[in-house]
């Protein structure tokens, strides 16, 4: 093994568990548009 | 197809060679052919991610999974931002602290040579199979719908990918890749608003909704928990979450990808951005097909969309019957036509007792359409037994040649071209990495300078060849295609096994591991032999099956030996 390398920062928002709560916040917003989609046009 | 048509595919697949060549120039040792130099950015690797993952079948097939289904195929898609997420925290860091070239060096680390090595082989098995699929299932649409020689086509993509792969490594791949997916996004988006332009002057873009929906064509979401059904909420968030995590976390092809990030965060803010943008990929794809379904509410679809296979009912006893068939297909769909034009009519006065009475009859008239297909198809199926009755892979090609403009057809057939060579390149380079990295640079002790970046040409190109000769070689499986297929299915829940034993049962060692997945293999093995289970759960099953084999041996491994001087504490 060796050293563990230095954890970086993501670009945007500051840190890694917002970007990963953006990108499953996108899925959540993704499914509920769909829904609602699905909804409208049927 | 024209003059225009044949100088847009040339000049789009002219450019991805020449592009891919110039920006993979100049490796000099095995790390940078293998590796790409590690300076890749996040959006290369997003977009080579994605582009690995995008072959030509899936790009072809999609929209006519649309027009015959809906959508509710991209569910398929939701475990993917999940998994993106889960290994974003747990493997990628430990890929980048080890600074490994492929996932399965990982497993020596944790485990053994031999635990590696039957990862290592198990992924050249599946993906060596698979890449000759890759390329063969979008030359045989090619070669039925436009007449061209399905060798010759084969040899075209094979040729082509293997001059920039097997010459600049991950880089080229990475770079052609980038390439590919602007012709991939172009040849779709154009071929989207040409579809919308196209409907009739009073259908607006909400009537085409209003009519592919009151269809059934837009049910993207399928609450209900089925397990006999393949696409709905639950089996996409669960089923394809354990599909991705294999996927993106031990299939080589796309580890290679984000290993080239130039760090940690870049490899990260790849995967991520993969998962960020294929669902709504997906969807949007997905709406192209639901667009050129309303598209055939208004125009005269073929009763079946594959030639080939109508080819040889005409030339068989019931031909009489099929042609009879054809006319009075024709016949509902003129009807069909005129019920919906008397939908987006009723939409239009506003009234809501003539809009449901409208699209009920409309229902009905379709219902009657899909009536008299399903007995086209059943002569179909007669007349050729043993084969598959789709003709959803030909539907959208079929649509292209025939209702898109001139130029545009090269465009999309480009866009074709690409999804093909961007997935080849992707899994012959990746074979070659574990080809020299797993086996040669291990077991034969290779160095990582000039000589390995031969020995890496060699062994990719090696691959790019048995592609070709197996792609040639599948034209006479027949029906057996869909056990090839199957193939990855039957190997990815073992692998994936493996690597979360390593990472999360820490009281198993090595030959345990091993041996676990030796008899969990067996196990899948033995379900696609004996049983009827579904494959998509093979995943699933050769996974617990790995962890759960791994902890009970864990209690029958002799003690570990201790350093000298050493303690139990």
């Amino acid at each position: 093994m060796t050293e563990p390398e230095k954890e970086d920062m993501p670009p945007i928002l500051g840190s890694w568990k917002r970007l990963y709560a953006l990108v499953l916040g996108e899925l959540l917003l993704c499914i509920l548009l769909f829904r609602l989609f699905s909804w409208a046009f049927s | 197809m024209s003059r225009l048509d044949w100088l847009v595919l040339g000049g789009a697949l002219l450019f991805v060679v020449l592009w891919g060549l110039w920006k993979g120039r100049g490796a000099t040792t095995g790390e940078g052919y293998i590796g790409g130099g590690r300076d890749h950015r996040w959006w290369l690797i997003g977009l080579s991610i994605i582009a690995t993952q995008t072959s030509a079948i899936t790009f072809l097939s999609t929209p006519g999974q649309a027009y015959v289904d809906g959508m509710r195929f991209v569910q398929f898609y939701f475990g993917l931002p999940i998994a993106a997420v889960v290994l974003s925290v747990t493997l990628i860091p430990l890929y980048h602290r080890l600074k490994v070239s492929t996932a399965y060096e990982l497993l020596e680390a944790r485990f053994d040579l031999k635990t590696r090595l039957l990862a290592a082989i198990l992924f050249l098995i599946q993906r060596g199979l698979a890449v000759g699929l890759t390329i063969f299932a979008p030359a045989l649409v090619l070669s039925v719908l436009l007449g061209w020689s399905l060798h010759v086509n084969i040899l075209i993509v094979g040729t082509l990918v293997m001059i920039y792969t097997v010459t600049g490594g991950t880089k080229a791949v990475a770079w052609a890749h980038s390439s590919q997916m602007v012709i991939i996004a172009c040849g779709m988006l154009l071929a989207g608003v040409m579809t919308a332009y196209r409907l009739p002057a009073d259908v607006s873009f909400g009537d085409a909704l209003h009519v592919a929906g009151g269809l059934g064509r837009l049910n993207v979401i399928d609450t209900h928990f089925d397990p006999n059904s393949r696409y709905n909420l639950w089996s996409g968030l669960i089923g394809g979450f354990f599909l991705m995590l294999s996927y993106f976390g031990t299939d080589q092809s796309q580890v290679q990808r984000y290993l080239a990030g130039s760090d940690l965060t870049q490899s990260r803010l790849g995967l991520l951005m993969n998962a960020m943008i294929k669902v709504p990929m997906q969807f949007l794809i997905l709406l192209l097909g639901a667009l050129v379904f309303v598209f055939y509410q208004f125009h005269a679809p073929p009763l079946f969309f594959n030639p080939g296979p109508v080819k040889q009912v005409l030339a068989g006893p019931d031909a009489a019957t099929y042609r009879a068939l054809e006319t009075k297909f024709a016949q509902a769909r003129t009807a069909q036509s005129q019920k919906a034009e008397a939908y987006v009519s009723a939409r239009h006065s506003g009234d809501a007792a003539s809009i449901a009475a409208a699209k009920h009859q409309l229902s009905q008239s379709h219902a009657e359409s899909e009536a008299i297909r399903r007995e086209g198809v059943a002569l179909i199926e007669k007349a050729n037994p043993g084969t598959n009755p789709s003709d959803t892979n030909y539907i959208f090609l079929a649509y292209v040649l025939s209702s898109l403009p001139v130029g545009l057809v090269g465009l999309v057939i480009a866009a074709v071209f690409s999804g093909s060579m961007s997935s080849m390149s992707g899994e012959i380079s990746a074979l070659g990495a574990t080809t020299v990295v797993d086996l040669w640079r291990r077991l034969v002790g290779g160095s990582q300078g000039q000589r390995e970046v031969w020995v890496g040409r060699i062994a990719t190109f090696a691959w790019g060849c048995f592609a070709m000769a197996f792609a040639e070689y599948a034209a006479r499986l027949g029906s057996l295609i869909e056990a090839v297929n199957i193939l990855g299915s039957l190997f990815y829940g073992t692998i994936l096994g493996i690597f979360i034993t390593a990472f999360y049962v820490k009281r198993v060692r090595g030959g345990t591991a091993f041996y676990a997945a030796l008899v969990a293999e067996v196990g899948v093995l033995a379900c696609f032999k004996f049983t009827a289970i579904s494959f998509l759960w093979y995943n699933l099953i050769g996974c617990v099956a790995v962890v759960a084999l791994a902890w009970t041996f864990s209690f029958f491994q002799p003690p570990q030996a201790l350093p000298e001087g050493g303690s139990a504490a």
